[in-house]
């Protein structure tokens, strides 16, 4: 009961972020944002540095950002507040507990295990416990599973270790889907479109760990080019990522083909090759232009679909990303490691999402003036 | 728009040059000896691990009084250099040698022991293996006593006090309280484990009164008994509180000598010295537990890296979670010179797939069973495999608290029904040894009885038709449990097909993931439940004792008095033989034999010949206690005992994948114990053999 | 992967009334002049057909274990073979297919379902609940959604077991998101159309209004997307069974089991082969069959 409530108050919170005046949002913008800042630093550096750093950050928050920014970080403080309440609340639905251990049931041990580790066995007071630990001492919490470890210890170096996986992948996959979507969109229903978008298409119609193990199959134990698994060098990135990449160079080379057809049928192409400009200038000036725009919108939901899909390339190959923290801490029901998972991970794609905007939002009239 | 591209592609180079960061450094020298590990240790904190998996890191980090002789696996001078045992078997001396130290260069004394030992039994803590220390005088008490008593007397939290209970039951029955629901009465109080172990008459008579009517009178002698046993506990616990560790138990004469007074005359006993739960800790970076339920242990982080302090052979390198383990030699242990290797990395893969093909590739020298079961067969003909025979037996348990499953001969019925040789042969096919009792065989001096157990599907079809369920009409739908793994799939999925073609009863397999799966065999909602069980020490004990009402381990509601009592009497059989075992012996199945090897042991001249019969003695008392399971209980269906098979390089050398006796026979390695502190690679076979 | 790509605007009913058709004639038509998405049509209905009737007409079973057998591969009495189990592996394939065409269409049927009333209520509002709405719609986006799922399946499990309904409803409940975004497009740009004014002048209550006249319109573009959120489920089922969390039998399952035989020592590739192609073929023509119904329905993507 007490939850649903709870639950209906977050919402109703958020909601009425929309009524907000505008100077308003500015300031708790900019407030937020400062206070962000000072409890990364707080705990470690103490106030004076904690209110060195945030109060510049907050400052330069009032007078540099948009407005559109300004709202995108209020809502996104009060979400990542909501979202850790709902997955506590999941969490804690699901059967299984964490403190029963094989052997020996013990009722005594299993009350002071979840003293030390925070965790009663009602979801709000943890949620409660947790919120208190992270916005006074800026600390994600320890880790049930993995003894003796906090959650930031755990996932910080999982982070840019999925970080270069992903990133390789999405840009594997936007070479690689540019390059036959384009090459298909220049010369549709053609026997090259179709032969272009056939092979892309594979990449959607099995699943990763399929065409994964039998990367691995083919490179690394017939022919013995790339290590079967593992992480420690540029060879170990090459498998995992063109894996990953497969099924989103397939939907990239379809909307790349997409919009340079669409492109090309513009009156301002036959215009510029009226104009004597040579075949491949006019293709590469606009019809790429054309072809990136979609493809930039898909971005966003891309970066989010490869970081978690790559769980399962991560659990195939040996990879100690974040992906693997997810499910196993699920699994495990290692709630602090599963809450600091969500948390580090909708940080990181709300982010990215207001990076592409802006990114869409430049290039998009960069074009309409050119034309 | 060619520069915003190149802009692009120049901040990606930087980026991936950044990432190039993530990867360890490539200067570092390559392990000698790398193997595959199976899962991520939970902690390497020896006496709150439990998996084989994190007891091969402990094995190496630390080391106890023994230590294993890699060819024999039997115990070997270790801490300590040398022992002796009193004349009745029951105190233990244990010298430990001086130049043992800790790898921050502090000397291993007798007080760390004492001290770890102690630990150990803190009931805050909850180490699971502190059961283990209980053959020590005063550690049960030390250990359980104080939440036993309160239970019994009371104040309780989240329950009634079992005294208060009897009290209530005896004024709300007062002509006579039927037998169904004090036995429900017993379960929800959890009277059988907090009452383990009483002497009293009373106590023992209410608690195995399955049938009737309990009188009043019976109930009034109950509290009073419980009231004395109650005390009696607390007083245990304040002497243990007091005494343990300083005169009682375990306790040290000066820094090098250790004394462990044992409950009674315990055979195994030095073979758990070598055992990790029983491994020193430096006390200095473990803080104490305060007494009490709250734990403030902030330094719960002790054994991660740098910091860690062992006195094993190998010190800890590094640890990446879910990446890579390193162990390097340690310059430090007393006998460093015999270590071989400098370098030992360890790898976490829990996908069996991956960890085959790190093995095939050459990335990995050992691979301990971690492969898919289809290639059992191919696998099988290589020469790097090998198989041995395990102490640990796969089986499944039948709740027994609710239908259809209460019915030990519907239970019988479908072990009955299922031809384990085709389970062996054709699924799991590492050659296990199909089972039909719970203790394996290969452990000396132990006669198994017979198993009403065996491959006759008539029978289980009269089984059935008998217990109501005619052609398997009218039989509930049930499933069999097993958690997340191919393997266990697969053999479920095959059992529920055979019984349902046989006895025609609906039943299906389901798996559920292991906290889910972990849960529901707890707490008994399950119908058939897949489990496995690995001796943690060379004896029966360890297969019979998990079978007592309501023991943590049972699992299964099933409950049977005398069995409860064999298992206890069995922890100290001389007192038994003292006490008067008659009405007991009178209820076994081969009285005039018990009776005879009892009075071998009341006539026995001196202690050590009265140990020797005491131990004859245990033996057939628990091939008594299996007889009850499989000649009439039937709680757990046996499948296979395990067979332990791996993959290792010809350049690993002190593997022994069999085992070579002190008198030079071979024999089995049963615990599929490869300790590798003497582990050493051979350059030349290694670079003449190629990797495939 | 639960994005589909960038919304296409419909530009509301094409004025080819000169040939007096409907649109969905209109698309009929288009979509049988492309060759790759009637070749997907036919395939899908041919599959669907041979997992649902052939099991039936063959009398297979799928359950069956013949431990002495073991895994063979084709033979005159096993056309796929068996499976290490010793279980017809044609069989297998076959009912394995149905779970996963039913797991597909049941999970895109909630995503529809939901996502459509979703999108056309915050389409047709507009402003302020069009805003409330897809900022709830943006939240849930910034889940993990496999995370999401794995929880919501970590919480079913115990009270259905093997049940695939947990698993629609946990797909579909992740799936819903695009479709609502989707939907809320095309509303907004019919909310201006002449003939929902019409409509509200005569006096039609709004959920009249949406549920008449503009849900009809956004029929098309909701087709298109259906068809191709399909292929997304049968491959998130496919990871769930990678995980272990999955339904008992279906191709993501037999596939995921297959992997972990794929290996220098022994392969057994039929186990993988032909869920794979199963599987490929359906995915496979979802897609055509998709990419030609939006090429069919959208004027401006004609030759």
């Amino acid at each position: 009961m007490v939850e649903a409530l709870l639950l209906l108050g977050f919402l109703a919170l958020i909601a009425s972020t929309l009524w907000w005046p505008r100077p308003f949002v500015r300031l708790m913008s900019a407030l937020l944002l400062g206070g962000i800042v000072l409890m990364f630093v707080l705990p470690g550096r103490g106030l004076v540095s904690g209110l060195l750093a945030s109060v510049p950050v907050a400052l330069v928050a009032w007078f540099l950002l948009p407005p559109r920014v300004h709202r995108r970080v209020c809502f996104m403080v009060l979400t990542l507040g909501l979202l850790v309440y709902v997955t506590t609340l999941l969490m804690f639905l699901a059967p299984g507990n964490p403190f029963r251990q094989e052997k020996q049931a013990n009722e005594q041990v299993e009350a002071a295990l979840r003293e030390k580790y925070g965790v009663p066995p009602n979801a709000t007071a943890f949620f409660g416990i947790y919120m208190q630990k992270l916005l006074t001492e800026g600390s994600l919490g320890p880790s049930i599973k993995n003894q003796g470890r906090t959650v930031a210890e755990l996932i910080l170096p999982a982070f840019p270790v999925s970080l270069a996986l992903g990133m390789t992948a999405l840009v594997i996959a936007a070479a690689l889907g540019l390059f036959l979507g384009v090459r298909a969109g220049l010369k549709p229903n053609s026997l090259s479109d179709q032969g272009s978008m056939a092979l892309a298409m594979v990449g959607i119609s099995l699943p990763n760990f399929v065409i994964g193990a039998l990367f691995v199959s083919v490179f690394a134990l017939q022919l013995g080019w790339l290590p079967v698994a593992g992480w420690g060098g540029y060879r170990h990135l090459l498998l995992p990522a063109l894996t990953l990449a497969l099924p989103y160079a397939a939907y990239i080379a379809r909307l790349a083909r997409g919009g340079t057809i669409e492109v090309m049928q513009q009156d301002f192409i036959r215009t510029a090759r009226s104009k004597g400009l040579s075949e491949r200038a006019v293709v590469l000036k606009h019809a790429l232009k054309g072809a990136i725009l979609p493809v930039v919108s898909f971005l966003g939901p891309a970066a989010a679909g490869i970081f978690t899909g790559s769980f399962v390339v991560e659990n195939l190959f040996g990879i100690p990303g974040m992906g693997q923290w997810f499910v196993k801490s699920a699994i495990n029901r290692d709630y602090s490691v599963v809450l600091g998972a969500a948390l580090i991970y909708c940080s990181i794609l709300t982010v990215f999402n207001l990076l592409v905007d802006m990114a869409y939002a430049w290039l998009d009239p960069r074009i309409r003036e050119e034309a | 728009m060619y520069r915003t591209l190149l802009g692009i592609l120049a901040a990606f180079a930087c980026a991936l040059l950044v990432v190039g960061l993530t990867f360890s450094a490539a200067s570092e020298e390559a392990a000698d000896y790398t193997f595959i590990n199976g899962t991520e240790p939970k902690s390497l904190d020896p006496a709150l691990i439990t998996g084989q998996p994190e007891g091969r890191l402990a094995d190496a980090l630390f080391e106890g009084l023994t230590r294993r002789n890699t060819a024999s696996l039997k115990p070997e001078p270790g801490v300590a250099s040398a022992w002796s045992l009193s004349e009745d078997k029951r105190t233990w001396t244990f010298t430990l040698r001086p130049e043992a130290r800790w790898s921050d260069g502090r000397p291993v004394t007798a007080h760390d022991f004492v001290w770890s030992w102690k630990r150990m039994l803190e009931p805050a803590l909850g180490s699971e293996y502190a059961y283990l220390l209980h053959v020590i005088r005063g550690a049960e008490a030390y250990n359980l006593y104080a939440a036993n008593a309160t239970c019994i007397l009371g104040p309780r939290e989240g329950g009634e006090p079992i005294r208060q209970g009897v009290e209530r039951l005896l004024r709300e029955h007062p002509d006579g309280l039927p037998a169904a629901t004090w036995e429900a009465f017993l379960s929800t109080t959890k009277a059988q484990e907090h009452l383990k172990g009483c002497p009293d008459p009373d106590v023992l008579t209410a608690l195995s009164q399955v049938t009737g009517t309990l009188p009043s009178a019976m109930l009034r002698g109950l509290i009073g008994a419980l009231t004395r046993e109650g005390e009696r506990r607390l007083s245990l616990h304040a002497e243990a509180l007091e005494r343990f560790g300083v005169d009682l138990g375990v306790y040290a004469q000066g820094d090098h000598t250790l004394i462990v007074e044992l409950g009674a005359p315990t055979p195994y006993f030095l073979e758990i010295t070598c055992f990790y739960p029983l491994y020193p800790v430096p006390r200095w970076l473990v803080r104490p537990r305060s007494s009490g339920n709250v734990i403030k242990d902030e330094d719960q982080d002790w054994f991660l890296p740098g910091t860690l302090v062992g006195n094993g052979p190998f010190r800890l390198g590094y640890w990446r979670v879910n990446g890579k383990m390193r162990l390097s030699k340690s310059p430090s242990y007393w006998n460093h010179e015999r270590v071989r290797t400098k370098h030992v990395d360890v790898y976490p893969v829990d996908n069996v797939t991956t960890a085959l093909n790190l093995y095939l590739t050459g990335e990995a020298d050992w691979l301990p069973g971690y492969y898919p079961l289809e290639l059992s067969k191919d696998l099988k003909l290589r020469p790097d495999y090998y198989a041995h025979a395990g102490l640990s037996t796969y089986f499944y348990r039948f709740n027994c608290a609710k239908k259809p499953f209460d019915d030990a001969r519907v239970r019988q019925a479908i072990c009955l029904a299922l031809d384990r040789q085709e389970i062996v042969e054709h699924i799991t096919q590492r050659g296990e040894i199909p089972a039909t009792r719970m203790v394996p065989p290969g452990l000396a001096g132990y006669d198994s009885p017979e198993s009403a157990i065996a491959h006759d599907p008539a029978k289980a079809k009269k089984l059935l038709a008998e217990a109501g369920y005619p052609d398997g009409r009218g039989f509930p739908e049930v499933s069999i449990l097993h958690n997340t793994h191919d393997g266990h799939k697969k053999v479920a999925e095959y059992v529920a097909d055979v019984l349902k073609r046989t006895l025609n009863i609906p039943i299906k397999a389901h798996n559920q993931e292991w906290q889910a799966y972990q849960d529901n065999m707890r707490l008994l909602k399950y119908d058939i439940a897949r489990a496995g069980w690995i001796a943690d020490y060379p004896d029966p004990n360890t297969f019979l004792d998990m079978w007592v009402t309501n023991g943590g381990n049972n699992q299964t509601g099933w409950s049977n008095a005398l069995y409860d009592r064999i298992i206890a009497v069995c922890a100290d059989v001389e007192s038994f033989v003292r006490a008067g075992p008659e009405d007991t012996l009178a209820r076994l199945k081969e009285p005039a034999k018990a009776r005879a090897l009892a009075a071998a042991v009341a006539a026995a001249p001196d202690a050590a010949s009265r140990a020797e019969a005491g131990a004859r003695l245990r033996a057939h008392l628990f091939r008594e206690a299996e007889a009850l399971l499989f000649q009439d209980g039937f709680p757990v269906m046996p499948l296979y005992y395990y067979v332990n098979t791996g993959l290792v390089r010809p350049w690993v050398k002190e593997f022994y994948k069999e085992l070579v006796l002190p008198d030079g026979t071979k024999a089995q390695n049963l615990q599929d114990l490869h300790p590798f502190h003497d582990v050493w690679i051979d350059p030349e076979i290694k670079a003449r053999e190629r990797v495939r | 992967m639960s994005s589909t790509p960038s919304p296409v605007t419909l530009s509301g009913p094409t004025p080819d009334a000169d040939v007096g058709t409907s649109l969905a004639a209109d698309a009929w038509r288009r979509l049988k002049r492309n060759r790759l998405a009637v070749v997907g049509l036919v395939l899908i209905l041919l599959i669907t057909l041979a997992c649902f009737l052939l099991p039936v007409i063959l009398d297979l079973d799928p359950a069956t274990t013949e431990a002495k057998l073991g895994a063979t591969s084709s033979s005159a009495e096993h056309l796929m073979g068996t499976d290490t189990l010793g279980r017809d592996y044609l069989a297998r394939v076959l009912v394995g297919g149905q779970t996963s065409l039913l797991v597909g269409l049941i999970a895109t049927l909630v995503c529809v379902i939901i996502g459509t009333l979703y999108g056309a209520t915050a389409g047709y509002y507009g402003g302020r609940i069009d805003e409330l709405l897809m900022r709830f719609v943006d939240f849930l986006y910034g889940i993990p959604y496999m995370f999401l799922v794995v929880l919501i399946m970590l919480m079913f499990d115990d009270a259905q077991r093997g049940n695939p309904l947990p698993v629609f409803m946990a797909l579909g409940a992740v799936q819903w998101l695009s479709m609502a975004r989707i939907v809320r497009g095309q509303v907004l740009a019919l909310r201006d159309q002449e003939f929902v004014l019409a409509a509200r002048l005569t006096g039609a209550s709004d959920a009249r209004i949406i549920l008449r006249h503009i849900l009809p319109n956004v029929l098309g573009i909701v087709i298109i997307y259906a068809t191709l959120t399909v292929p997304a489920v049968i491959i998130l089922e496919s990871f769930l069974s990678f995980l272990g969390l999955g339904v008992d039998l279906s191709w993501g399952r037999l596939v995921a089991e297959a992997v972990g035989v794929i290996n220098p020592i022994r392969s057994y590739g039929w186990l993988l082969f032909w869920p794979s192609l199963f599987l490929a073929a359906t995915l496979f023509s979802l897609n055509f069959l998709g990419d030609g119904l939006r090429d069919a329905f959208d004027p401006k993507s004609r030759r």
